[in-house]
């Protein structure tokens, strides 16, 4: 009796000394979660460790090429871990608040990044920012914690469009449209000739590119300011304004190719290059499923302008990476992020990546096809930019659009509603 | 160790004895696994229940909300949804399963040529995972996949559907997938309880004139009742932690009609952020698997007794 209560109470100190850190965030689940264990991360000696979440092929080839130069360099060196992205995210919490952390994560800034830097968890590479050159105004203010301090370093980002095949465009004997009635029209045209004029990609567990057509509609209705004040939590989303953005999608709707919602937005990809359907609205990232062939035909329209009182906003998401303020390795960290924010490095990203990104570098060059100089243009012509709906906002609003999103797709008249039950959802959401 | 000190005066040789040969090795065979299992299994769980008074979003210090977490599952619409559908995913998964496998393995018991091939091809399934299945399944239910093809090309044009997208049936059409691969895996555990009946008594049955139905009814039923048990406990413990499937599929939509308690709870852990209500929607899980089970095996061996 004596020895099993002893060790008893010998193991609950112990675990309350030791187990804090190792229990707390990830397993008191797993009882009916399958968890899925990504264990402490192994510290090579000097050696930086960039915790990725850019797990399709040629992402990974790119990081990894960029590791392996900056290695190549002499001085500290960087090993890359891998990590699925659903992974990734749900374990980041686990990661920063960790005793020994990987030292560097790739991220997007975001309310997500101010939010871990408000809790004191993000390094401060205020210094690094300084020897990064003539970086813009945008992206330096888009990098910081809202204190005065920078915590993330931009490498690369994209844009938004209508991507569409100039081939089938030209055979259907349609152009791109310049505003909304012309868009319409457009679509009328596609449809009387068997074609879905709209691919959409928001079914199986890609529900959140509906949240493009929401962001775009509210940018050119509202403006980006009450967008951004929308999304934080400073509007209601049963607002009026937020209701109205409605009209229009309602008249592009019927446009809509009715499989949109049950096909995820790799396969709407393929519908677009087969010409089943006319045009998605969807980021550059779609290229990476394209083969190259294909590349070279895709052309892309901005959306169209509906109220030319609103400057003009366009969705440019930015990539990048922040580092734990935890790291053992602040040195070195600093050092892989001077290497990453220059010139040489995300030229020799985008050379092997598939090259539908935009370096952050305004000395770096980009891949130089016609594509990404319109796209460049597009962006740099636009008054404001936002990033996406999850990263104006956070991940953990995104499933409450989702959810609303598609049922305001399926089920248009039950908008009153639909916006309620958002505002309701939402809410639980920041209040948490 | 209390019987132990419990032990009268006069057996104290043969106590101490006793308690020299169990000392040191089988108490560390007891120990260590209970201090292992204490710390990965208790100690995550009791922190669990304190999580669910709680508000947390995994950074922050977590601050005490006392049971204002399983209060607000009063009034959460998606908590209804969710606990409503993993009644109807308990019902239709656990029966079919039950019933079906059952079935199975009564039409597949007897040796005859081929029955292994059969057997085989049941348990196949059962080898995959559950998100392989699942991935598999979602090209079936494409709008221009396998399942509509087969419906157009057999004059069903009428009923082709986009199975996972439309909130009416993506519960069920996950269902599906989960009920193919529980099936052999039930079968597999009847089998093995039918073999273990003594078949002297389907003999005394048959003398006495029983048709198949009365075979079934006064002898296979009854010999079942302890596989039945462990059946029960495991379609259960499976229903309730049902996930993978549904995350993989749908992830709980379209708006939210195929949700279980289990996907709500991940999506309010991982998505949301809000692991303290997660956790308070864990605990719920908890209780439903423990109680129903413990209220059953109670009854079972208290009957057997």
């Amino acid at each position: 009796m004596t020895s099993a209560g002893l060790s008893r109470r010998r193991f609950l100190r112990n675990a309350s000394l030791a187990g804090l850190g190792a229990v707390g965030s990830g397993s008191f689940l797993a009882a009916c979660a399958t968890a899925t264990s990504s264990g402490p991360v192994k510290q090579a000696a000097g050696a930086v460790t960039v915790q990725s979440n850019l797990s399709s092929p040629e992402a990974k080839k790119a990081i990894e090429a960029l590791a392996k130069a900056f290695g190549d360099k002499g001085g500290a060196t960087a090993t890359v871990n891998t990590v699925a992205s659903e992974t990734f995210r749900t374990q980041l919490p686990s990661y920063l608040t960790a005793a020994n952390p990987p030292d560097t994560f790739t991220w997007y800034p975001g309310s997500l990044l101010s939010g871990y830097a408000r809790k004191g968890l993000l390094l401060d590479v205020s210094d690094v920012w300084q020897g990064m050159g003539d970086y813009s105004a945008a992206f330096r203010a888009l990098s910081g914690d809202g204190a005065g301090h920078q915590v993330f370093i931009p490498t690369s980002y994209y844009w938004w469009g209508f991507f569409y095949r100039k081939s089938n465009f030209a055979k259907w004997g349609v152009q791109p449209p310049t505003n909304w009635t012309e868009f319409l029209a457009l679509c009328e045209t596609l449809k009387g000739k068997g074609i879905a004029p709209i691919g959409l990609g928001a079914g199986g567990t890609t529900p959140w590119t509906a949240s493009a057509w929401f962001d775009y509609l509210n940018i050119r209705i509202n403006g980006a300011p009450f967008h951004r004040e929308l999304l934080a939590g400073k509007q209601r989303f049963d607002d009026p304004r937020v209701k109205k953005i409605f009209d229009p999608w309602r008249q592009a709707l019927p446009y809509f190719d009715p499989n949109g919602t049950a096909i995820a937005f790799q396969d709407a990809t393929t519908v677009l290059l087969q010409g089943r359907t006319g045009m998605v609205l969807t980021g550059t990232f779609f290229a990476d499923a394209a083969p190259k062939d294909a590349l070279d035909d895709l052309d892309f329209f901005q959306f169209p302008i509906l109220d030319p009182a609103v400057p003009v906003a366009e969705e440019g998401p930015t990539d990048g990476f922040f580092a734990s303020a935890r790291t053992p390795h602040v040195a070195e960290v600093k050092e892989w992020f001077s290497y990453v924010a220059t010139a040489e490095a995300q030229e020799l990203y985008i050379k092997n990546s598939s090259g539908t990104v935009l370096p952050t570098n305004p000395s770096a060059k980009d891949t130089g096809t016609s594509l990404v100089q319109k796209g460049r243009k597009m962006l740099a012509d636009a008054k404001e930019i936002t990033q996406f709906f999850n990263r104006d906002s956070s991940d953990a609003l995104q499933p409450t659009a989702d959810a609303a999103l598609i049922r305001f797709i399926q089920k248009p008249n039950e908008l009153d509603s639909i916006l309620a039950d958002w505002q309701t959802a939402a809410q639980k959401v920041w209040q948490s | 160790m209390a019987v132990l000190t419990a032990e009268k005066p006069k057996t104290a040789a043969r106590a101490a004895n006793r308690r020299r040969r169990v000392s040191p090795v089988l108490l560390a065979f007891v120990l260590v696994p209970l201090v292992v299992e204490g710390f990965w299994v208790f100690w995550p769980a009791l922190q669990g229940f304190y999580l669910a008074l709680t508000n947390w979003d995994g950074v922050s210090a977590p601050t005490f909300v006392g049971l204002g977490n399983f209060a607000e599952m009063f009034s959460d619409d998606i908590f209804k949804t969710a606990a409503l559908d993993t009644v109807i995913w308990l019902v239709l998964f656990g029966g079919l399963s039950a019933a079906g496998g059952l079935a199975l393995a009564t039409l597949l018991q007897k040796e005859r040529r081929g029955v292994g091939f059969y057997r085989a091809a049941l348990f196949t399934p059962v080898v995959f995972s559950l998100v392989a299945t699942s991935l598999i399944w979602q090209v079936i239910y494409q709008p221009d996949g396998v399942f509509n093809k087969v419906l157009g090309a057999i004059g069903l044009e009428s009923w082709q559907h986009s199975w996972l997208a439309d909130p009416k049936t993506a519960l069920y059409a996950v269902l599906v997938p989960a009920l193919w691969r529980q099936l052999g895996y039930v079968m597999v555990l009847y089998l093995a309880g039918l073999k273990g009946i003594d078949p002297a008594l389907y003999e005394a049955a048959k003398l006495d004139g029983a048709t198949a139905w009365q075979q079934f009814r006064n002898v296979t039923w009854p010999q079942l009742r302890s596989v039945n048990s462990v059946v029960l406990s495991v379609i259960i413990i499976d229903s309730l932690r049902s996930f993978d499937v549904v995350w993989s599929m749908t992830k709980g939509g379209p708006y939210h009609s195929s949700e279980l308690l289990s996907t709500y709870m991940y999506a309010t852990a991982f998505q949301s952020l809000r692991l303290g209500y997660a956790s308070a929607l864990a605990v719920v899980i908890f209780v439903l698997a423990f109680g129903v089970i413990v209220t059953y095996l109670v009854r079972a061996f208290r009957e057997d007794s």
